[in-house]
Parts: C-alpha cells; sequence; structure tokens
C-alpha cells in the first residue's frame, strides 16, 4: 500500500517537476484538482504514465464519476483504485 | 433585406465575431441589432450599431466580481463555477432584455452567442428561428466526452433552462475557424467560417514609432533579421496571480533577446525591448509581427494565424488546452504549461517558433485555410441562407 502512494507520488513528481512541489508532501489526502492544480496535459501524461507502469486506465477510472467526485479525487483514491486492480 | 438580432454575453471575445459578421450585414443592406451589455458593446461596435440593453452596469460588475473569484479556482471546480454560477444565471438575466429587443426590433432571425443562453430560449418562445455563433470551437469536440457523467451534468443544467442542449443550434453553428485546425467529422449545419475580422473596429491607439514602421506598413517594410523581430505577449482580459507569475517568467526570457516584446498587461518595470500597454489594437499590430505569446484564446490564436504567425501557446483554462492543442496538431506552434513555465522555456519556445521556418509554414498553411473559409462573408452568406429558408 505504501508502496503504490511513494510510486504514485514519483509519478506525479515526474510530470509536474519537481520544482512545484518543494515543500509539498503528497499523501493520501492530496487532492489533484485543488492541491496538485494538475493542467489537463500534465493529467494526460500521468494517465500514461500510469498505464505504463500498472497497467491502469485513468480515463475510464475517472469516467465513472461525477463531477463532484472528480473534484474530490485525492492521491488516496487513485491508490486504493490501483491497489484493487493490482 | 432582412431582419438580424445578435445576442451576446459581456465578453470581448464574444462580440468581436458577431461585430464582424453583423458589420456585414449592414453593410449589405440589411438590419441588425445587437442585445447585450450596452457598455461593453459601444466598444466594440461601430459608432451607429443599434444596441438593446439586457444587462446593466451592476449586473456586468457583478460578473466581473465573479470572474476574479473564478481565477482562484483549478481543475473541475473551474467547470462547475462555469455553469452554475455563471452561465446559467446569466441567461435568467438576460431573457428579460432579449424578450423586449425582440419585442421592438422584431428579428428574421436571432443569432445566439453559444454563452447567452437567453438568444435560444426566448427566439423559442417567440416562434422565431435561431443559429449559433461559436465564439470557439472547442465544445464541438467536446472536452468532456472523457467524462460521460460530467457531460451529462452539463446537458441537465441546459434542459433544466431551456429544454434542450441550446448550445447548438440544428439550423445554423458558424465557427470561426477551420477544418485544418479542428478534426472531425460534422453536419451540415456546421459552417467553418474561417475568423470574421473585417468591418471591426479598434478605438485603441497604439505608438507606432516604438516599431520603427507605421500601421499598415507590414512586417515586410522593416529590415530584415533577428534584430527586426516583434513578439506580442498577450494572456487575454483576465488573468490573476498565475498570470502575474507567467508575465514575470516571459519578462525575464526576454530579457536580451534581440526581439522586440510588446506585452498586454498593467504597468510594470521591464528590459528595454519590451514595450508593456494595458490593452492594444490587435488586428492593427498582427501585421507587424512574427510570433505570438498567447494563453490560447480562440481569437488571439485564430487572429495570429489568420496572419500566418506562428504561436507559443500557454492554455489557462475553458477552451483554451482545446486551441492549444489544435495549434499544435497543425504544427504552428509550441505549447507550454502556463502555471509551471519557467523563462528559459519560455525563451526555448519563442525561439523555437521564430527561428524554425517549420512552423510559420504551417500558421501560412493555417492562414490559407482561413482564407478559403470566407470569414464574415462566408458567415453572413450563410445567415441569409437560413432567413430565405
Amino acid at each position: 500500500m505504501d508502496e503504490v502512494l511513494q510510486q504514485v507520488a514519483k509519478l506525479i513528481t515526474e510530470v509536474v517537476g519537481p520544482d512545484f512541489l518543494l515543500g509539498v508532501e503528497i499523501t493520501r489526502d492530496t487532492t489533484f484538482s485543488d492541491d496538485l492544480g494538475l493542467e489537463s496535459i500534465e493529467f494526460v501524461a500521468l494517465a500514461d504514465k500510469l498505464n505504463a507502469h500498472y497497467g491502469v486506465d485513468l480515463v475510464a477510472f475517472l469516467a465513472d464519476m461525477d463531477i463532484d467526485e472528480i473534484m474530490a479525487m485525492s492521491v488516496g483514491r487513485l491508490v486504493d483504485h490501483i491497489t484493487a486492480r493490482v | 433585406m432582412s431582419r438580424f438580432l445578435f445576442v451576446v454575453p459581456p465578453l470581448t471575445g464574444h462580440v468581436n465575431p458577431t461585430a464582424s459578421v453583423g458589420g456585414e450585414l449592414l453593410a449589405r443592406g440589411h438590419g441588425v441589432a445587437w442585445v447585450g451589455h450596452p457598455g461593453t458593446l459601444r466598444t466594440l461596435l461601430p459608432d451607429d450599431a443599434r444596441i438593446f440593453p439586457a444587462i446593466d452596469d451592476a449586473l456586468e460588475a457583478d460578473i466581473r466580481a465573479k470572474r476574479e473569484r473564478w481565477l482562484a479556482l483549478r481543475g473541475m471546480a473551474v467547470l462547475k463555477f462555469f455553469w452554475e454560477e455563471f452561465l446559467i444565471p446569466l441567461g435568467h438575466s438576460m431573457v428579460p432584455g432579449v424578450e423586449a429587443a425582440v419585442r421592438a426590433f422584431r428579428p428574421d432571425l436571432v443569432v445566439a452567442d453559444q454563452q447567452a443562453l437567453a438568444g435560444p430560449l426566448v427566439a423559442r418562445e417567440s416562434g422565431l428561428p435561431w443559429v449559433t455563433s461559436a465564439s470557439t470551437s472547442a465544445e464541438l469536440v467536446n472536452p468532456l466526452r472523457t467524462m460521460p457523467k460530467v457531460d451529462a451534468w452539463v446537458r441537465d443544467l441546459l434542459h433544466d433552462f431551456a429544454g434542450g442542449d441550446v448550445r447548438f443550434s440544428e439550423r445554423l453553428v458558424l465557427v470561426y475557424s477551420s477544418k485544418a485546425l479542428v478534426a472531425g467529422e460534422f453536419g451540415d449545419e456546421v459552417a467553418f467560417v474561417g475568423p470574421a475580422l473585417s468591418h471591426r473596429v479598434e478605438r485603441t491607439g497604439f505608438p507606432w514609432d516604438w516599431l520603427g514602421g507605421s500601421p499598415g506598413g507590414g512586417a515586410a517594410g522593416r529590415s530584415p533579421g533577428l534584430a527586426g523581430r516583434c513578439v506580442l505577449v498577450s494572456l487575454g482580459t483576465l488573468n490573476g496571480p498565475a498570470g502575474e507569475r507567467f508575465l514575470g517568467q516571459t519578462l525575464e526570457a526576454v530579457d536580451g533577446l534581440p526581439v522586440r516584446v510588446v506585452m498586454v498587461a498593467e504597468p510594470r518595470p521591464a528590459p528595454s525591448n519590451v514595450l508593456v500597454l494595458p490593452s492594444v489594437p490587435q488586428l492593427a499590430l498582427l501585421p507587424h509581427l512574427d510570433a505570438v505569446v498567447t494563453h490560447g484564446g480562440h481569437n488571439t490564436a485564430c487572429e495570429a494565424l489568420a496572419h500566418g504567425l506562428p504561436l507559443v501557446v500557454a492554455p489557462i483554462r475553458d477552451d483554451q488546452p482545446t486551441v492549444a492543442a489544435q495549434v499544435v496538431a497543425a504544427g504552428a506552434g509550441v505549447r507550454l504549461t502556463y502555471s509551471r513555465a519557467r523563462a528559459a522555456d519560455i525563451r526555448s519556445a519563442l525561439t523555437s517558433v521564430l527561428d524554425e521556418p517549420e512552423y510559420a509554414a504551417a500558421a501560412g498553411a493555417v492562414r490559407d485555410s482561413f482564407l478559403a473559409a470566407g470569414g464574415a462573408a462566408a458567415a453572413a452568406d450563410r445567415l441569409e441562407k437560413v432567413v430565405a429558408g
């Protein structure tokens, strides 16, 4: 579980660039929308990395969510999804 | 002769194409009127344009204040706010004014901007035909297609408001772009007319001496070589704190570069090769430029491409990521990450689009597609056809 969290945090850092995460620790509670402010192109890049690493389809995962769920999407929820699938 | 009523929100980028198409219809002898916020419309339309009020100054100020709050939002919260706090309430507010305009002007056809939802609603209630003026091509490709529940939520809001998806007329959807930028298959009602630039009125002055040329002289009139190059940096009228960061990085990026830069921004300290102005007459300026750095607003991007200028696009929100993707796919520019791009990234992107001729060549191909699309004249042809039945 912790291992998946660490790996996801690493992938996010690769996408966003380490300079922009200085002082921000990625935890289970970190949200993609509000905390990370992931831009659409970064989101696509993260989806590619998750797919390559875990074979997990981030777009399909989000396709099931309504707007409030997407707004509240946290790193923890993604980690749980990956853990359940892998 | 026929009568056309344009229904528009208080947003420059949405009024501008209608100013051009309406100007063309007026030149053909038709009756033309606009309904929206008179203060916004008067700055963008000809002096003698007929304007009906649907948004008073207090509501317009309220909308601007809302947009300030909206700029602080990120991710999906932007979309939620846009529909729930902006588009739907604006639609409700505009209904009485649009109804009054319809009664007073008795149009044959209502031309509704895609963000003026009161237009289709009132037209339907009045038994009038209505068509869509799509000031961006992004809705056509539906950026929400990968999120069906969010897409359905938008459609539900539209159904509650007007009983249907009034973003798209079944008769005619005017799109100010071309197939060179917008991929996909569309119905016959979708008309790609290219940017509508004729008949536009620009009231902002510019210190033409700074460019070393006169308006209309064109880039060809300047001495060749890098030193003669000129770049426009424009992030649109709304940007907020992240915009300040990007503008700061851009100033650092161009410091010492052998280019002249016109930056649209509030006054600030800048290197000697940068001219900072709060607003510019963009259409008059474009023929003097070699590249444009933009947030990817549909108008600025397409106006630049209409002049064959390559782009550096740092999209912020709304349709801008879609526009940026179109520009990159066409080969006419480089995309940057708005909230994180550093001076070195911006300098490298700008140097690429200026020095590598492929970008200007691709922008030239888009310009040719726009010329073939016909602009305001093609839009007016299509509108006349709708009225003729």
